[in-house]
């Protein structure tokens, strides 16, 4: 047998089909990857040496930038940890308010998915739609922090702001219209026999060494492993709210496409619960002034659940005014690296971007 | 608990309860590997959730966290080690979990501490470094920044740089309230 030749291919650090400033050495040998390396680099900004020299607030400047299609996680998992630090209670109605914006967060980010998904398989449509229907959540947003994208809206000891003046049934409407949206979406992607062709049986990430490779989320659901922070290590107000973890078994583009589908319904199921319930009180446990408050020496472990899995900080503090360590743990740093390096030998080179996207690797994550 | 008993009992190690999910340890760094494989094999801490490392400057150590998850049991256990920032040295740990490898490369960029046998390419995200590892508690960014970046002429101090543009080309400022306004 004749061996073909291996060419060097570099997809990104600028390509439409890659999900942010990296690149992936691809060897090919015809159409198909023999081996794929991730090269990083190209968007180091020293985040985590930066919130070493800022206060315990100013930080939350630095933390949504961590990942622009998802920040709240991250403000959430770093304020989660200065709580453990601190012992700082939060307010029952904070809690409930964070599991609104935490759920907006995650299902404006599988808006924005199913644009990228859908996009790097060659289907646009469903992108627009999806996009556009994203900025209703940016609304909700915008009324209730202030801005669409970067919140800083969930600081230690609960949130920045009250709901504003009719912003409920603002939120209950929405939920009414993207419900009915998801079969719209249905049709176009998961009706679609190009995507099923496409999805099924491309990227597959084995059961058996799934939490081994350090796979978490969507994708470790999609192997049929029923794992999900929310439930595992309830924080906010999950502990009293009724929700399934959707599972997938297969491990492949389509399971993990299936379990967002399944998963957006679900956040609209939590949030219409959460405003249901809300309690009334204070929404804030007030910290002192900001510029004088120092944390408790000791160091936390806090984690929440985001679209691409759980988001970790490992905070460390001194005892002074300004965090001695403050790590993140984004789901992309195992999966754009050693898990996609894994994958990739065997697909097909068009199905790299593919299956990058089904990953949701956000390569500001890797290099903090 | 079994766990913290079993610790106690295997390796002499104190291990306590940090709160409802997690068990905190600390042990000397010769044996991490040895109790990484034991929570591994023996309790199933099959998931590496993250590694850490602090750098304690006044004490001349680094401080480095392995975080292992238990699917099973849903517990979390932190093992903390402290090597010495001098000679920062650490064994390597890629054979039990291979994602290890990307945060060992990380800490040998950022910190300088070297993991023998680990089998990957120098430079991670750092190109052409030649100075300090950055992440240390001495290396100082904004000195860096001030020596390798140029500043912007006219954009030293805060002083309003649209007069000095109106002085050098004589172009008028418009007005952009009144400009945008939607009035």
């Amino acid at each position: 047998m004749t061996r073909e030749k291996e060419t060097t291919l570099y997809l990104g650090p600028q390509h439409p089909g890659i999900t942010g400033n990296m690149m992936i050495k691809l060897k090919v040998s015809g159409d198909t990857v023999v081996s794929a390396e991730t090269h990083l680099g190209y968007l180091h900004r020293a985040f985590e040496k930066l919130i070493e020299r800022r206060n315990w607030l100013q930080s939350f400047t630095i933390l949504c930038r961590f990942c622009v299609p998802e920040p709240d996680p991250i403000e959430l998992s770093y304020a989660l940890a200065v709580e453990k630090l601190e012992g700082r209670a939060v307010p029952e109605r904070a809690d409930y308010i964070r599991t609104i914006v935490a759920e907006l967060a995650r299902i404006q980010s599988f808006l924005l998915w199913y644009g990228g998904q859908s996009g790097s398989g060659g289907l646009y449509t469903l992108g627009q739609w999806s996009v556009g229907d994203r900025n209703y959540i940016l609304d909700l947003f915008e009324d209730l922090t202030g801005a669409r994208i970067y919140h800083m809206f969930m600081w230690p000891g609960g949130v920045r702001r009250d709901l504003p003046e009719g912003w409920v049934d603002k939120a209950y409407r929405t939920m009414d219209y993207l419900e009915k949206r998801l079969d719209d979406y249905n049709k176009l992607l998961f009706d679609n026999a190009i995507f099923q062709k496409r999805a099924q049986g491309v990227g597959i990430i084995p059961k058996d060494k799934a939490l081994e490779w350090g796979v978490v989320g969507p994708p470790l659901r999609g192997t049929g492993i029923k794992h999900d922070v929310r439930i595992d290590e309830p924080y906010a107000a999950y502990d009293k709210i009724d929700f399934e973890v959707p599972t997938y078994e297969g491990g492949d583009v389509w399971a993990r496409a299936l379990v967002r589908r399944d998963e957006i319904k679900q956040s609209i199921n939590i949030i219409r619960q959460a405003l249901d319930n809300m309690p009334g009180g204070s929404y804030y446990n007030r910290i002192p002034n900001p510029m004088k408050w120092t944390v408790p020496a000791g160091n936390a472990w806090a984690k929440t659940e985001s679209v691409r899995g759980e988001i970790g900080f490992y905070l460390v503090s001194d005892g002074s005014n300004k965090p001695r360590r403050a790590h993140l743990r984004g789901a992309a740093y195992a999966h754009g690296i050693s898990v996609l390096e894994k994958i990739l030998p065997g697909e097909n080179i068009a199905d790299v971007s593919f299956i990058l996207n089904s990953l949701g690797v956000c390569p500001p994550e890797m290099e903090r | 608990m079994d766990l913290i008993h079993n610790l106690k009992e295997v390796f002499e190690i104190d291990a306590k309860i940090k709160n409802d999910f997690q068990i905190e340890v600390e042990a000397k760094k010769e044996l991490v590997s040895s109790i990484l494989l034991y929570l591994k094999n023996q309790h199933g801490f099959i998931h590496l959730d993250h590694m850490s490392c602090v750098d304690w400057i006044e004490d001349e150590v680094f401080e480095l966290v392995y975080i292992v998850w238990n699917p099973n049991t849903k517990k979390t256990v932190l093992l903390h080690t402290k090597i010495d920032r001098n000679k920062p040295e650490m064994e390597n740990i890629d054979t039990i979990w291979d994602q290890a490898n990307t945060y060992e490369r990380e800490f040998r960029e950022m910190y300088g501490i070297e993991f023998p046998g680990l089998v990957a390419e120098r430079e991670f995200i750092l190109e052409g470094w030649t100075e300090m590892p950055p992440m240390r508690r001495d290396f100082d960014t904004k000195k860096y920044a001030e020596e390798t970046y140029a500043t912007r002429p006219g954009r030293e101090n805060a002083e309003d740089v649209r007069e000095k543009i109106i002085k050098r080309t004589g172009e008028e400022i418009p007005d952009f309230a009144k400009k945008y306004s939607r009035d």
